[in-house]
């Protein structure tokens, strides 16, 4: 069944294998190279990013400035959360960078935790960045790790354009429930990272896709803005999502549900998005 | 394995059972027809070539119930083996959400419960159901009713107006330890059938298909204990997890005349037009402490309840269905005075008005930090008046002794909307009456 991709193209331009073929698929693989080359781009440069703030985070621990390692915690996140689609094909990597005490038996105890939740359950629980050097370390070594893998990856079109479902199931997983940053509440900064990252999937397929579905461009539209409508109504300072967020057991039970909606929809229509492009 | 799932459904037996079923042989059909569930085990010698990975099979998966009438379905339909609730938050926005959401609903009931095929997708897109039944459906008697909470009518969706009359929060009583993550929610959906893949591929259609517009708030599911048919094709009340016969005392619910006066909402008492048709549904997720309960002598545990653990007899005397006589006992000495169905039904003239119809299922959910059992009753109940109904018997059994044994975790009050007619939706009346 699993025809390499070009021989797949060819074979069903003859007809060959008719029963395969997608309703849906005008688009042609060229087509793709474009926003593919942009995602990887746009990857690369949160990835620049992600280091150097990881950079600035590791080294407040093992200086031991406690209050300032915490303020960076949630902003070097965001750009992890935005690439997650690319960062999660390192499955080493991603556990050792973001896995949460609940992935372990040992829980906190646990000596195989490591990573940013290791570090937000000293900075965040026990307010000290005792014995937190280690973790520090280990943190920084791996996101420099990750940049190096990735500027060698090829971006496999299938999980660049799977990945804007991927993000808002991590979201509907993990975000609205506030399990993510349980100490350090800062789930809004995290759930704003995989919208934004999922955002910009769509965005770079949205003419491919509108070619084949405008009514569902327009869905998933609506739903993108009425999501960061609700998120908006938590920016730090009214109208600014750069000031950052307030913490998740501020936000309304009546807004949980508002962004519940939205989500859900999201990740149901983008679960079709692959489809739609005719990606196998 | 499909070959030998379509071999099931062409049963002849399937189909012949489907009939009878149709033609409302009710109760007496219904045992029979879940003696036809069979494991794997007697499939192997019946065939002699079964595998260790066949699928259990089932004589009775072409059971269905009909859909469309005055009253939904799973009130008065006999009780199958396997039950769940599953209570919702409405996610719709607004007025219009609301409708999409339960024409949305009523679309899904009415294919779920008949059956059918499925639309095979290009394999490229998700497919369009969870497919743990296979590419066709059974309906393997299958019934979803669909009733809303008093939240649904708060100022989300311009349904003040229309709300029924006794239509409330539940609240505590004295025996209660409310978990506020099992109580309440705007909407709930009773799934009933003959087995548990029914219901679970039901209940992940039904999410499938409403993104944005419902979100999961709890879910209990249960099961009743399948028995035997008795020779004589006589049947008895199923048995709660404390061992005893559950639901004797039931009112018939093939005497339309009854059900009209105990379940049946109609228009006389002050209720919205629109509401006719429909009844109260009370809602208990009612832990019981099985480990300590079967620590109990037998004659504590028959004076607890009033009645012989083994027959369900009253404990004054004669048969399960026999009525409990108390007039010759009014200090108790026979049948406790704080006996559990003492309380909950005098026998006097004046308790003739808080008749309730009851449907539970018992439910098995895991173990507790001390290792006991987290195992239970999840009851429901269907009434004409909620405050008349469940709300007045709970209140006489406040206090029982019964509550050493049981704590009641969680549920909620539902207004179960009345039947439709084919080309309508549940719910329309409600919509057009505010």
């Amino acid at each position: 069944m699993s025809l390499p991709r070009s021989l797949f193209f060819a074979a069903s331009a003859f007809g060959l294998i008719g029963l395969n073929v997608s309703a849906h698929a005008a688009v042609a693989p060229q087509d793709l190279v474009a926003p593919i080359t942009d995602y990887k781009l746009y990857v690369l440069d949160n990835l620049e990013q992600f280091t150097a703030h990881s950079r600035e985070f590791t080294e407040a621990i093992k200086a031991g400035e406690l209050a300032k390692a915490q303020s960076l915690y949630a902003p070097t996140r965001v750009y992890y959360e935005r690439i997650e689609p690319i960062a999660e094909l390192f499955a080493d990597l991603d556990a050792s960078i973001d896995a949460r005490e609940d992935d372990y038996e040992n829980g906190v105890q646990d000596a195989d935790f490591t990573g940013f939740h290791r570090l937000e359950y000293g900075l965040f629980k026990q307010e000290s960045t005792d014995g937190m050097a280690p973790f520090a370390e280990r943190l920084m070594s791996d996101v420099e790790d990750l940049e190096q893998r990735v500027q060698e990856l090829t971006f496999p079109p299938e999980k660049v354009v799977g990945g804007a479902a991927a993000l808002m199931e991590e979201v509907a997983a993990t975000k609205v429930s506030g399990e993510e940053d349980r100490y350090s509440r800062t789930d809004l900064w995290d759930f704003q990272g995989n919208v934004d990252g999922a955002k910009k999937i769509f965005e770079l397929v949205k003419p491919l896709a509108a070619q084949e579905d405008p009514a569902f461009v327009e869905r998933i539209e609506q739903n993108f803005s009425s999501m960061e409508a609700t998120l908006s109504h938590y920016y730090v300072e009214e109208g600014n999502v750069a000031s950052g967020f307030v913490t998740y057991d501020k936000v309304s039970d009546a807004d949980r549900r508002a962004l519940v909606g939205p989500v859900t929809v999201l990740a149901e229509e983008l679960s079709t998005l692959r489809g739609l492009l005719g990606l196998n | 394995m499909s070959e030998h799932d379509d071999l099931s459904f062409g049963c002849p037996f399937a189909r012949l059972n489907r009939r009878r079923f149709l033609q409302g042989l009710g109760v007496a059909s219904l045992g029979a027809a879940a003696a036809g569930l069979s494991g794997p085990a007697v499939a192997s010698q019946q065939s002699g070539e079964a595998e260790v990975t066949d699928a259990p099979t089932s004589a009775v998966t072409e059971q269905s119930h009909p859909f469309h009438g005055a009253h939904q379905q799973g009130i008065t339909t006999p009780r199958p083996a396997v039950g769940m609730l599953v209570a919702f938050d409405v996610l719709a926005p607004g007025r219009a959400g609301l409708e999409r959401l339960l024409r949305t609903l009523t679309e899904r009931i009415a294919f779920l419960t008949s059956g059918g095929t499925y639309e095979q997708r290009d394999q490229r897109f998700p497919p369009v159901d969870s497919g743990i039944l296979g590419p066709t459906i059974a309906p393997d008697a299958l019934t979803i009713t669909l009733s809303v909470g008093e939240s649904l009518f708060d100022g989300r969706f311009g349904l003040a107006a229309a709300k029924p009359r006794h239509l409330q929060r539940m609240t505590s009583f004295s025996n209660d330890a409310l978990d506020a993550a099992r109580c309440h929610g705007d909407l709930s959906l009773q799934f009933c059938a003959n087995t548990e893949g029914t219901t679970i591929h039901a209940l992940r259609d039904i999410i499938k298909n409403t993104p944005g517009l419902l979100m999961v708030r709890w879910k209990q599911e249960g099961t009743v204990p399948v028995m035997a048919p008795h020779a004589d094709g006589s049947t008895e009340s199923a048995r709660n997890y404390l061992g005893f016969r559950d639901g004797t005392a039931n009112p018939q619910a093939d005497n339309r005349k009854l059900m009209q006066r105990v379940v049946w909402v109609d228009d006389a008492n002050g209720e919205p037009r629109w509401a006719e048709g429909g009844s109260y549904q009370a809602v208990r997720i009612i832990r019981n402490f099985v480990e300590r309960w079967d620590r109990t002598p037998l004659q504590e545990q028959q004076a607890i309840f009033g009645r012989q653990r083994q027959s369900g007899a009253p404990l004054s005397g004669g048969v399960e269905h026999d009525e409990p006589q108390y007039s010759g006992d009014p200090k108790g000495e026979i049948t406790a005075l704080d006996s559990h169905i003492r309380l909950a039904n005098p026998r006097t003239a004046e308790s003739q008005r808080n008749l309730i119809l009851r449907r539970p299922f018992n439910y098995s959910n895991g173990v507790e930090a001390n290792g006991q059992l987290d195992m239970g009753l999840l009851f429901i109940a269907y009434q004409a008046d909620l405050d008349a109904g469940f709300i007045t018997v709970q209140k006489r059994l406040d206090g029982e002794p019964l509550e050493e044994y049981i704590k009641p975790v969680g549920g909620g009050y539902f207004f179960t909307l009345p039947g439709i007619e084919e080309g309508d939706f549940l719910g329309s009346s409600m919509l057009a009456a505010s």
